[in-house]
């Protein structure tokens, strides 16, 4: 697309260790908009935070990186080898996870805000501390002059994270990747930082990747939607249709897993049975078969391309959930009260443990 | 061997077959390969095994050990008979070390001066041990005004200056082995009574200590059978280490002239080297020493840190001073 | 403020039974008197004035019972009739009255051998600390920023060479080839301006600071370490700054607590250290001059000595003490 503010194609992120490369992020492809937000969804282990991490140029040096990534008309990986040094931090920043543990414990609130202020834009002492309390205000925080002087443990989890979100906004950058945001903190509070992130985007024109594992969350909040396992794109589309039509099991039993207020109440949440694969192992299938009641003998054999399920929604799956194919697969399942890979179709209405398809494989 | 689509074969062979291990690297994934992949931090992984290093450690303090225990019983020069070749002559095929300006020889001086820098440290540091270690148990188990008390003890330990107060005991009690040796542990038993303070009290609210309490163990048993043992294990790593430190320690005093009345150690055969005539002339008789206590403080402190590496004790302060 | 008026209370008390302990050990030792007036101290003089018993040492001497007056008099301006608590009472107001008291040995006041001795001590101590931070820290930075490689490792095996050598044996080896073989520094301690003093003190102060240097290291390197995996370092590169930048305004101060502790125990030794070194090194600096004072019994110059000293030690940890809450602000709070 010609507008697009970030073109990341085929991004691959793999880590060498003593047991074989792990492939954490398996070509990966999206564009993003100025002003648009894509949402990130997935488990733990699924490749969104390295992908975000790859993105923000933070991988550690042993990371082997491929693909291309455009922020603007300019190649990312090629500002990386000349260690561009004004372009992270402030173009594109992020917030993390954990705010208890993403602030430095030993400097003041103000002087890490002006720090990038004073780094990248070249401003006084005075001035940048003087901004930073203007961008303290800006996040919602009361009394933003003598919260500059604290230090972070004598803030709370939601404040420390409008400081860091604080700290992001500060050069005011175009990308903001916000890497499960709320995750850390009170249920209480998740809600307000998720409006704040949204209404800071929309004020300020700039695009937001947001990453969670909870499908809830980028529900009504992001544009786009990606949905990642194993460091694969599984399906990919915007939100509205997303959630109309699914068309991956992945993103289905995700689904199943948040509560809903239109269910009836003590309906029982799915969890998805079994864990992700060790990305070790380089699959011929679909990384998701070991777990999914769709699951056909072709997913075993043959990875699925990312197709076009109408416009922009892509999905990559043999049996896609809603098609007869995928119908037929789940009836035939059910009937066999086993799927391809073995697993128990029981589990699915059962809070049963499983034994981890990996360590299954490996014996043989 | 394509399947057909529709079959359902045992799901055993199916995902022994689907879970194919990759074993070679992807070239073209690995064109942005950078540096080599750091490896896990050798301080924080307790080593499985002791290593190579450990042992060749081991074996040069016990050589020195047995040597110095057997020397009357060596084939050596009397390290006190004068003239036993020339004076002042350096190494040769009958004075391996050389000879010291009375024409000794440096080889079995070298190998005597070991007992008694061995004797006094090794005797210091258990004494150490055993005071400091009391100490730190009953402080750590019993806190209160105890732990304040002896607390307060240990700091005015560490704050009198150390020489000074050898030069007291010294100048008060005499320079017999045994004087020299209780002078030398206070060296150590600040550092191991806060050490055995740390332990204990990490020990002290598990709950086999306070299952003991519950049926009636007397506080000393509790000390003496529940935590004595836990606090021992991890100790006798800094043994080792604290070895090292009082054999420094009589060093530094026996070049003041400090030490030990009778025999000669390391430091004062140094001291003795130490001369600007004698360096100039024959600088041997003050680097065979020195490499003597060099090695085996070396060995002490790769055996010590290794023990401690193992048992997985951070540093509390020992082994600093 | 509550734990500093503690810590206040605790650091007094510590001096208290240090110089109680000094003084105490150093009238036991020494009669005080053998230093005034020499052997007459054994004569029981009071039996002498009354007559009871012969002068015999007197006698020999040929000077008769003239000396016995010369005891009473030296034993009223010492008081050394009165109890040892009560010596120590006057002797601790005096110090805090900033009088030390003459020295036995040559009748110089104490203050003036503090004057002329102290600084050169406290030089050697000042110019081997630069060198033992000035070394450590840049090297323990460098080292954990490429931590397990081949400068890491190099540094760790140089470390424990470096450990395994005392202070002593390092001044040896290095006076041996600067000052004999090479002779690039003097061998005697020149007085003569500042520079001849550095110049001069370039040896010892290496020979106290590498060893540090190198304890320093161990600790400030595996602190490094570890604080170079928080969080917090990964949102500073994620602000795009520099390693150089994260590495000096990020990570090395929450590192420091562990070497600045002891920094601050180590001060004992160091001050054991420069006696030795200043003997190797002939320089007359107040260790050197403590060692003789004390072979010599030379009573009010070592006590003033241990007090000097101590009260370094002391006042030293409080610093450190605060120097934590200036390091970590959450200690603030904790007390």
């Amino acid at each position: 697309m010609a507008g697009a503010l970030l073109t990341v194609q085929d991004l691959r992120v793999g880590f060498l260790t003593e047991q074989g490369l792990v492939r954490a992020v398996e070509g990966v492809s999206f564009d993003l908009e100025p002003g648009q937000t894509l949402g990130v969804v997935g488990e733990s282990g699924s490749g969104k935070s390295v992908t975000a991490k790859a993105l923000m140029n933070l991988l550690p040096s042993y990371a082997q990186v491929g693909g291309t990534v455009d922020f603007d008309g300019r190649d990312m990986f090629a500002m990386a080898a000349s260690r561009e040094k004004h372009f992270w931090g402030v173009e594109m920043t992020m917030v993390f996870q954990d705010p208890m543990t993403s602030l430095n414990p030993v400097k003041k609130v103000g002087e890490q805000i002006a720090e990038s202020l004073r780094v990248h834009l070249g401003r006084s002492r005075r001035d940048a501390l003087a901004e930073a309390g203007d961008l303290l205000e800006q996040v919602g925080i009361p009394e933003p002059g003598a919260r500059l002087t604290q230090y972070p443990h004598e803030l709370s989890g939601g404040l420390r994270q409008r400081v860091v979100i604080a700290m992001a906004l500060a050069c005011g950058p175009r990308l903001l990747i916000a890497d499960e945001p709320t995750t850390a903190l009170d249920v209480t509070v998740q809600k307000h930082i998720l409006d704040l992130l949204d209404d800071l985007r929309r004020a300020r024109g700039m695009a937001m990747i947001l990453i969670t594992h909870d499908l809830g969350v980028v529900k009504g909040r992001a544009d786009e939607v990606m949905v990642m396992y194993a460091g694969h794109t599984m399906e990919e589309a915007p939100t509205t249709t997303l959630f109309a039509e699914m068309r991956h099991p992945y993103t289905e039993a995700l689904l199943e897993t948040i509560p809903r207020i239109d269910t009836p109440s003590h309906t029982r949440l799915v969890p998805i049975p079994g864990r992700p694969p060790e990305v070790i192992e380089v699959l011929d299938g679909c990384p998701f078969a070991p777990r999914c009641r769709y699951s056909i003998a072709r997913c075993l054999t043959n990875q699925p391309d990312l197709t076009s399920h109408g416009a922009g929604h892509l999905c990559a799956c043999h049996a896609p959930v809603g098609t007869p194919s995928g119908t037929q697969a789940r009836s035939a399942n059910e009937s066999a009260g086993t799927t391809a890979t073995g697993l128990d179709m029981d589990q699915f209405t059962r809070n049963v443990p499983v034994a981890d398809p990996g360590q299954s494989g490996a014996e043989g | 061997m394509p399947a057909d689509p529709n079959e359902h074969t045992t799901p055993s062979s199916r995902t022994a077959k689907y879970w194919r291990k990759e074993s070679h690297v992807n070239v073209a994934h690995a064109a942005r390969m950078a540096e080599p992949p750091a490896e896990p931090d050798a301080d924080r992984a307790a080593p499985r095994r002791l290593g190579i290093i450990f042992w060749v450690a081991i074996g040069w303090i016990l050589l020195v050990t047995t040597a110095a225990i057997v020397a009357p019983l060596l084939p050596i020069a009397d390290p006190e008979q004068i003239g036993i070749g020339p004076r002042a002559s350096g190494p040769t095929w009958d004075q391996w070390f050389g000879t010291d300006g009375n024409g000794r020889d440096m080889f079995s001086r070298t190998i005597w001066g070991a007992r008694v820098s061995l004797m006094v440290g090794f005797f210091s540091i258990v004494a150490g041990f055993l005071v400091g270690g009391t100490m730190g148990i009953v402080s750590g188990y019993r806190r209160g005004w105890i732990d304040l008390v002896l607390g307060f003890v240990t700091y005015v330990m560490l704050s009198f200056p150390l020489l000074v107060l050898f030069l007291l005991v010294i100048l008060l009690f005499g320079q017999g082995l045994w004087i020299v040796t209780g002078a030398l542990s206070i060296v150590v038993i600040p550092s191991v009574a806060r050490l055995a303070r740390a332990i204990t009290i990490v020990f002290a609210e598990r709950e086999f200590v306070a299952a003991a309490r519950l049926l009636g163990a007397t506080n000393r048993r509790v000390m003496v059978r529940e935590i004595l043992p836990n606090v021992l294990i991890p100790m006798s790593a800094l043994l080792l280490l604290g070895l090292g430190l009082t054999i420094v320690a009589e060093g530094g005093l026996a070049y003041l002239g400090l030490s030990v009345a009778d025999g000669f150690s390391w430091g004062k055969m140094i001291q003795m080297g130490a001369g600007l005539r004698t360096l100039q002339t024959a600088p041997w008789v003050a680097f065979f020493p020195i490499g003597a206590m060099f090695l085996t403080v070396l060995s002490l402190n790769l055996a010590g840190d290794r023990l401690r590496q193992y048992f997985d004790i951070r540093e509390l302060g020992i082994g600093s001073r | 403020m509550t734990y500093l008026m503690r810590r206040l209370a605790f650091m007094f008390g510590v001096l208290v039974a240090v110089t109680f302990l000094a003084f105490s050990a150093t009238n036991v030792i020494g009669d005080p008197l053998f230093n005034v007036v020499g052997f007459y101290a054994s004569v029981d003089c009071d039996a002498v004035i009354a007559g009871e018993i012969e002068d015999v040492v007197g006698t020999i001497a040929g000077t008769g019972i003239g000396e016995c007056e010369r005891v009473i008099e030296a034993r009223e301006k010492y008081h050394l009739d009165d109890s040892l608590p009560v010596r120590y009472g006057r002797w601790i107001v005096g110090m805090a009255q900033g009088d030390f008291g003459d020295s036995y040995a040559n009748q110089m006041p104490v203050s003036t051998i503090l004057a002329e001795r102290l600084p050169k001590s406290v030089l050697l101590m000042g110019v081997s600390m630069v060198v033992a931070l000035g070394v450590s820290i840049p090297w323990s930075v460098a080292a954990a920023y490429r931590a397990n490689q081949p400068f890491d490792r190099a540094s760790v095996a140089a470390g424990f060479g470096l450990l395994a050598i005392p202070g002593f044996a390092l001044a040896i080896i290095l006076f041996y080839f600067f000052i004999v073989r090479w002779q690039i520094f003097p061998s005697r301690f020149m007085d003569d301006n500042l520079f001849s003093r550095l110049h001069s003190l370039v040896l010892p102060a290496a020979s106290l600071g590498l060893p540090l240097a190198a304890v320093y290291q161990r600790l400030l390197r595996t602190d490094l370490i570890t604080t170079l995996q928080e969080d917090f370092v990964i949102t500073a590169k994620a602000k795009g700054l520099s390693d150089r930048r994260i590495m000096f305004r990020h990570v090395l101060r929450p590192s420091m607590f562990g070497m600045i502790t002891v920094v601050g125990l180590n001060m004992s030794a160091l001050i054991g250290g420069t006696i030795i070194i200043e003997q190797i090194f002939s320089i007359p600096g107040f260790g050197r001059e403590l060692y003789v004072s004390a072979i010599r019994d030379d009573i009010t110059v070592v006590l003033a000595g241990v007090t000097v000293l101590a009260t370094a030690f002391v006042v030293i940890n409080t610093i450190v003490d605060l120097l934590y809450s200036y390091l970590d602000p959450r200690v603030r709070r904790a007390g």
